[in-house]
């Protein structure tokens, strides 16, 4: 009899989920890592997603949001299970989240056949919307490259930077980064950006600082990592006293808060390019601002401010379309036509590869007056695309970002690389 | 008499739950089938870890290199390659003997915390190396993009086939598996994992024998690792990592590592576990971290242990009563 009992449960419980999925509700999916190594990434991403919910008070056009979490732990064979789970069972209408590079190339091809549209919202692979893209992936946040093409043009061409010594993490959101930043450095008169990868994660990185060569002319080292890397490194070279003798400088995450918080002030100064900054004033951003700080007691970070854009972009194409969702194509063509320009960071707009074009923003570390130190913007880079100022046709022509590619001297990069027929402008920050 | 109306009434409730199974596809959810799919695959894995730990007394961490093995010479051949079935498959399954071997000939010649060791080294350079070597395997990123294909006129493309397949598999390694463990050979790998000395004294080559249940173990762990990169459609460093180590491990002794059912009990209530759980809660790796301890201490031998135990109890319970009744007439 117990046995029976029991039987049944187990049923029920396996049913249970198909069942769930009621008609006048809306299903959303969001896929991140909510564990492990970028957990902070995830919960990030969820309090920006969450607001944004909360401010349409989780309906729209009479239908309910539903919202279902799955964690990835980061690892790829769980993120292609949750997304089965999340497709199969839970019968989602948009699948959102994503955070890491790998994670979104390998979420984005399982969902290619699928049918549903793919909302990734930090996961930056240039890939996922250019070589491995189909028309139901929506991007509205930023690939590797973007921010970092015009960075390391602006440090060759107007601060006079010629060589450049690049430590950087080994896997695809850092080789992105890099490639941007050396596309942009040599461009703009750049020589040489010596590279060295270090595997992911690393604790001590004595021997990699100690053989930094100071006598070769190196103008600055460029930290190539994020997260707890970043906060690792940047306390070593500190501590060995290498800030006096080289200038330091970081790729789009290296220096984002609240990372920034627990590194020492030595570093003040520091140069970075990103997609927000600490000082922004818009409207836009302080209504935000203020928003999230009252919802969660702390500042919006990047990852939350992609997170709920994405998410009001996905809730005003589901609001266009009248809360109809049955055609999934529909949802993607309602994403790209949404009005954007009220975005904190500043205008957005969808462009080709349904990927995004915005500001890019110089930023240099500060120090405020409470004493704790943030990234004050120094120029804006208006309108640019994923593609930096190259044709895309151009672009793709060239491999794919990697270890190899693109070279580690100018004179090594192809020539048609070189020049472009419209190069950026730095209109100084808040103009 | 009694005992073949026993047996009778196992095979009926074998042939239930194999006929259940086999039929799943018609009657339940198509997430279920996935979910069954990869129980499939990690139970591949668990029979592998099952086969050295409960009958060889062996703990070995390193059967996750060959699951990871397989997956990346079908995405290089497969994939990459485009090489036609069963080019790429039956590569695999010669890279996992060629592996195993090599590895079972080294690691054979220790014991106890040694071979734990050594087999923890070896899974963790399969690993590392994976995770570093870009310019072949992809490093982090690995092989994506890899599918199913229509064979014989049967669209493995489609889950309920691709389950068919796979459950097809998995009875024929539950069949060989059943008979290796049954076989005079089973009974010498038993022995030596009660007394290798005095096993050895009898003249029975144990070193061999060791280094062939190693060969046999992994060969179920590759065929794993085939179904599961079809399965997810990628295979990347993280398969092979010591966090998933473990883990099977654990599923192992969950399920009861003693017997032979212990494995794949194990697999089919830690992944159901896993599932369940993790939509109830966002905090579900404390909650199965918890059932995973408190089965241990209550359970030295895992769930197949406590069934035995409640049955032994129960029969023992039967057999008082039986005879109290007796006394009164």
């Amino acid at each position: 009899m117990r046995k029976r009992v029991l039987c049944l449960m187990a049923c029920v419980m396996l049913f249970a989920g198909a069942l769930s999925a009621a008609p006048n509700t809306i299903n959303i999916g969001i896929l991140s890592a909510f564990t492990g190594v970028f957990s902070s990434f995830g919960e990030m991403q969820k309090e920006g997603a969450v607001l944004a919910l909360e401010e349409v008070n989780y309906s729209i056009a009479g239908k309910k949001l539903n919202v279902i979490y799955a964690d990835d732990q980061l690892d790829n064979e769980q993120a292609v299970t949750k997304a089965k789970q999340l497709v199969e069972q839970d019968k989602i209408d948009i699948l959102t989240g994503l955070v890491s590079g790998d994670e979104g190339l390998t979420v984005g091809d399982f969902m290619k056949d699928k049918k549903i549209p793919v909302v990734p919202m930090y996961s930056a692979s240039e890939d996922m919307t250019m070589r491995e893209w189909y028309p139901y992936i929506v991007r509205a946040t930023w690939t590797g490259a973007q921010p970092m093409d015009p960075f390391g043009y602006w440090l060759a061409k107007v601060k006079g930077f010629k060589k450049i010594y690049m430590i950087g993490e080994d896997y695809s959101y850092p080789y992105n980064q890099g490639g941007g930043f050396k596309r942009g450095f040599f461009r703009g008169g750049g020589v040489e950006v010596k590279t060295v990868w270090h595997p992911v994660p690393t604790s001590d990185y004595s021997s990699i600082i100690a053989s930094i060569p100071l006598d070769q002319g190196y103008d600055a080292v460029m930290y190539n990592g994020s997260g707890g890397d970043a906060v690792a490194f940047v306390k070593q070279f500190v501590e060995l006293g290498m800030h006096k003798k080289i200038t330091l400088i970081g790729q789009s995450n290296t220096f984002e808060k609240p990372d920034l918080d627990s590194m020492p002030k030595e570093i003040v100064g520091s140069y970075s390019a990103m997609l927000t900054t600490d000082d922004l004033s818009t409207p836009a951003w302080v209504k935000f601002r203020d928003a999230f700080a009252k919802r969660w007691g702390h500042n919006p970070s990047t990852a939350s401010e992609f997170a709920y854009d994405s998410m009001r972009m996905i809730l005003r194409a589901i609001a266009k379309l009248k809360g109809d969702v049955s055609d999934k194509a529909a949802i993607v063509k309602a994403m790209l036509s949404v009005d954007m320009s009220d975005s904190p960071r500043g205008p957005i707009k969808l462009g080709q590869y349904n990927a995004i074009i915005e500001n890019v923003y110089i930023r240099q570390i500060a120090l405020a007056k409470d004493g704790s130190m943030y990234n004050k913007g120094l120029f804006t880079v208006k309108n640019t695309s994923q593609f930096g100022p190259y044709d895309p046709t151009l672009y793709l022509s060239q491999p794919a970002d990697g270890r190899a590619y693109p070279p580690e001297t100018a004179s090594a990069l192809p020539a048609e690389m070189k020049q472009v027929s419209k190069e950026y402008q730095f209109v100084p920050f808040g103009q | 008499m009694k005992e073949a109306g026993k047996k009778g009434g196992r095979l009926l409730a074998g042939l239930l739950i194999v006929t259940a199974v086999a039929l799943l596809p018609l009657y339940a959810s198509p997430y279920t089938i996935t979910t069954f799919i990869r129980i499939i695959y990690f139970g591949f894995l668990a029979m592998s870890v099952g086969l050295l730990v409960g009958q060889g007394g062996m703990i070995s961490l390193t059967q996750t290199a060959f699951f990871g093995l397989t997956g990346y010479v079908v995405g290089l051949l497969g994939r990459e390659r485009r090489l036609p079935f069963p080019v790429p498959e039956l590569s695999g399954i010669a890279a996992v003997i060629v592996m195993a071997t090599i590895f079972a000939l080294v690691i054979m010649r220790t014991h106890k915390i040694v071979f734990l060791m050594i087999t923890l080294a070896l899974g963790q350079i399969c690993w590392s190396f994976a995770r570093q070597n870009t310019s072949l395997l992809h490093g982090w990123a690995g092989i994506r993009g890899i599918r199913p294909f229509p064979l014989v006129g049967i669209d493995f493309t489609q889950g309920s086939f691709f389950y068919w397949m796979s459950l097809a598999l998995f009875l024929a390694g539950l069949l060989i598996m059943w008979r290796i463990v049954r076989s005079p050979f089973g009974l010498v790998l038993k022995g030596i994992r009660e007394n290798p000395l005095r096993m050895r004294a009898l003249g029975y080559p144990v070193y061999w024998v060791r280094v062939m249940v190693f060969v046999i173990a992994a060969l179920y762990a590759g065929i794993g690792g085939i179904l599961a990169v079809y399965a997810t459609g990628i295979v990347t460093p993280t398969t092979m990592q010591l966090s998933r180590t473990i883990w099977i491990l654990l599923v192992v002794i969950l399920g009861g590592a003693n017997y032979f059912w212990g494995p794949v009990v194990g697999t089919v209530i830690a992944v159901w576990l896993d599932v369940i759980i993790s939509q109830v809660t966002p905090r579900y790796n404390t909650v199965i971290g918890v059932i995973f301890v408190a089965v241990v201490l209550l359970t030295p031998n895992g769930i197949m242990g406590l069934l035995d135990r409640t049955r032994h109890t129960f029969r023992a319970a039967t057999a008082r009563r039986r005879l109290e009744g007796g006394e009164r007439e």
